[in-house]
């Protein structure tokens, strides 16, 4: 079941469509990655699927029920959790308010609260320690990574990670790739967008390929990372 | 008489005394400007009717229905409360979804269109009487040397009680958090399933009901009646560009300190003056400390 996008059309004015008839499948418990050259669309396509922007035509499910009419701020009941790109953390608060605000939707269901919050920290220890430090001050590691812890705290069953790597020194980029494989292990559906191509492929089970807003490739990692190297040519 | 008299400490602190509290109705004003600017980017022009509105409000249920003065204030709050969010939802709210790049400069326009359209209903439901309390508490408490109206000290401690009570609220509350979060990062509060139309609806309500308040606050020394607005908006516009645009705090720091400048500068040149000298310390802070005296440079929101 998982996430289902058929025919997806969409873009910023009518007359100019970013996307342009996707179909995708990001199923359950894999990691599907989408690569393609700049302005391929990728990450407007996490935003049509978040409800950042309307498909004009196409069809998005997840577990059989349709998106296409929800809001942002409804995306997190219904199971999918989304990785912005660039800093999300609100940098004037705390470590446990950012994480606080990751529980939003459970409102005043302290006990669901409470065993959000060790159960993150017991993943993340570093958190715990600097729970009570601005989120402004950590590392832009740290902050990643309480990026990652945040989307968890609900128990969402499907990430979208819009460039989880952009802006990290290769050290980082590994730990982050390393976290996201533990994400994994957990069974969560993972849809990622990066420009790490090397990276991303690492870690993928599925790949699509996505040029001027269409589908270009897909396949099994097994498939496509012999051809990688002639695929990325195909883009200069 | 001498200059000597003139520097005596005990008319030195009756006129700081003077000066906070007209200083405290500039900082309830701009706290209010100031969360609406720091969330939304919204510059209300039309915060000085929220103000007018409040002492209307007060003057009703004051002589009017001859209440007490306390549920004057409750009164106002939740008038303007309302009221700010009428607005946001059927005015504000539309041109933010119809987006586009300069809906700000649309909001601005529609906040002064909203000034005039409030100043002129006054005006022909009220007309142009001033309508004002005599006083809302009687009586004088002496401190140390100085005797000070119990009107003043209520004023004082009222403002005092309403910033603090805001500042617990944005900083532990539910909805407090959400601002704060919205203010910083409005995608990324989406995302984790804060409904950020609520928020900013919620917030101008809250911000219109501080300018509520300080209207009712003040009628003692601000009558009600159509323009009574526009100094303080002015004014609590100057202290939200010194305390550094969408610095809650700042904005309070910086209406007390106008309201004590305001003061001495009325007593030892004339009244008047005190307009040039706040332009003049805009000027001056626009061009050394353009992101307000109590801000870094990086920048300040809730």
């Amino acid at each position: 079941m998982a996430l289902e996008i058929q025919g997806v059309t969409a873009g910023y004015t009518k007359e100019v469509p970013i996307l342009q008839g996707i179909d995708l499948t990001a199923s359950d418990g894999l990691v599907t990655v989408i690569i393609g050259p700049n302005g391929a669309g990728k990450s407007t396509l996490l935003k049509v699927i978040y409800g950042y922007l309307r498909a004009s035509e196409g069809e998005i499910r997840h577990d059989g029920v349709s998106l296409r009419d929800q809001q942002p701020k409804d995306m997190l009941r219904h199971g999918i959790a989304y990785l912005i790109q660039g800093h999300s953390v609100f940098p004037k608060m705390s470590v446990e308010e950012n994480l606080e605000l990751g529980a939003w939707i459970l409102r005043n269901d302290r006990k669901a609260v409470a065993s959000a919050f060790e159960e993150v920290y017991e993943r993340y220890p570093r958190l715990k320690e600097k729970r009570r430090m601005l989120a402004g001050v950590l590392s832009g590691g740290e902050q990643r990574m309480l990026e990652i812890a945040r989307l968890t705290m609900t128990g969402p069953k499907t990430l979208l990670l819009d460039e989880p790597s952009v802006g990290l020194m290769p050290k980082l980029v590994d730990t982050v790739y390393q976290e996201i494989a533990r994400l994994k292990e957990q069974r969560y559906t993972i849809l990622i967008v990066d420009q790490n191509v090397r990276k991303a492929m690492q870690i993928a089970d599925y790949i699509y390929v996505l040029k001027l807003g269409r589908n270009s490739h897909e396949g099994p990692r097994e498939d496509i990372q012999p051809r990688i190297e002639a695929i990325i040519r195909e883009w200069i | 008489m001498g200059i000597s008299v003139l520097l005596e400490p005990i008319i030195l602190a009756e006129i700081m005394l003077q000066g906070l509290v007209r200083g405290s109705m500039y900082a309830l004003m701009a706290c209010g400007l100031s969360l609406i600017f720091g969330l939304m980017g919204v510059k209300n022009f039309s915060h000085g009717e929220f103000f007018m509105l409040g002492a209307y409000v007060m003057f009703f249920v004051a002589v009017f229905m001859d209440a007490p003065f306390i549920l004057g204030i409750g009164a106002a709050a939740a008038v303007l409360f309302v009221f700010g969010v009428l607005v946001e939802r059927t005015l504000i709210a539309n041109l933010r979804r119809r987006a586009g790049r300069d809906w700000l400069l649309d909001a601005f326009v529609l906040t002064i269109g909203l000034m005039i359209v409030l100043q002129n209903l006054a005006l022909l439901t009220f007309g142009s009487t001033r309508r004002g309390v005599p006083q809302l508490v009687s009586g004088m408490t002496e401190i140390g040397p100085i005797f000070v109206t119990n009107e003043r000290l209520m004023i004082l401690g009222a403002s005092a009680l309403i910033v603090t009570m805001l500042g617990l609220f944005i900083r532990y509350t539910r909805m407090g958090k959400a601002i704060r979060a919205t203010g910083q990062d409005p995608e990324a509060a989406q995302t984790l399933g804060i409904d950020v139309n609520r928020v900013y609806t919620y917030t101008f309500g809250l911000g219109a009901a501080l300018a509520g308040i300080a209207g009712a606050l003040l009628i003692g020394i601000f009558p009600a009646y159509p323009t009574v607005g526009f100094h303080p908006v002015i004014k609590s516009i100057a202290a939200v560009i010194l305390g550094g645009l969408g610095n809650v705090p700042g904005a309070i720091a910086a209406g007390l300190l106008l309201g004590v400048i305001e003061a001495y500068t009325t007593f030892f040149l004339a009244s008047g003056w005190q307009h040039v000298i706040t332009a003049g310390l805009i000027v001056l802070v626009l061009i050394f400390r353009p992101y307000g005296l109590f801000s870094s440079a990086k920048g300040d929101r809730p």
